[in-house]
């Protein structure tokens, strides 16, 4: 027996009863081909960290499956492809049997990754990110002048030191003559 | 001397992880720096068993969105 597990993102403008839906399409298809469900569950709306289709967002559905054969891997992988609402999937071999998850934990799961996606709480996010920026900036800044203008006295120090020396060493070097 | 580097050592070794989850975008970008690009090993000293782990997580993870395969084009 190998265990697969699969990562599809949903178009992130279907809301519960349409996600459901494909979910559904999906699991009916697994049956067709043979293979048994240990895990289906919606992972969560997240932001996806480059646009597919010109989304910004997509919704991730995690599935997991065992199988014996894998002559009809291909085909899911092709109907995954052709399915319209579903933007990327991926399907990676497990090592090891995945536990089963629990519906109250899945529920809980689900409800953090939603709040955590909401749109204020990454405005926050930006905002704190600026002001990081913009007090970096500046005090690096005043820390080079600072730097700078340090070197600068300490170098003119040296410099009038050596003129005086060398003034000295001629004089006696006059005196000497 | 004045300079000592700081030890390097392998992060997962140190915290006993033996395998690598690409779902776990937290623990990847460790290893990326800001432009997205996956880090040398021997830059971050992890052992060489487990950086092969790791780049293949990375690589899993950019394919399914988690994470940028560059990040100029995000930021602008």
């Amino acid at each position: 027996m190998r265990y697969y597990e699969s990562l599809y993102i949903v178009n992130p403008n279907f809301e519960q009863d349409r996600l459901d839906e494909v979910m559904k399409t999906v699991t009916d298809k697994m049956g067709e081909y043979g293979f048994s469900i240990i895990n289906h569950r919606l992972w969560g709306k997240k932001r996806l960290a480059y646009a597919i289709q010109k989304h910004k967002y997509g919704s991730f559905i995690l599935l997991h499956f065992e199988t014996e054969t894998v002559e009809n891997l291909n085909q899911f992988q092709r109907f995954m492809i052709l399915e319209k609402p579903i933007l990327r999937n991926q399907t990676v071999v497990l090592d090891t049997r995945p536990e089963v998850q629990k519906e109250d934990e899945i529920v809980d799961e689900s409800k953090e990754a939603v709040a955590s996606s909401d749109s204020g709480s990454e405005k926050l996010e930006e905002e704190t990110k600026e002001v990081v920026d913009e007090e970096s900036g500046e005090t690096g800044d005043e820390v080079v002048k600072e730097e700078a203008s340090i070197e600068k006295e300490s170098v003119e120090e040296e410099i009038s030191e050596t003129v005086e020396e060398t003034a000295e060493v001629e004089e006696k070097e006059e005196v000497q003559e | 001397m004045a300079f000592q580097s700081r030890r390097k050592f392998c992060y997962f070794k140190e915290n006993s992880i033996t395998e690598v989850d690409y779902k776990d975008v937290k623990l990847l970008r460790r290893f990326v720096n800001d432009q997205g690009k996956i880090m040398p090993r021997r830059v971050t000293g992890t052992s060489s068993k487990m950086h092969r782990k790791l780049v293949r997580a990375i690589k899993q993870a950019r394919n399914i969105a988690l994470m940028p395969y560059t990040n100029i084009s995000t930021e602008s």
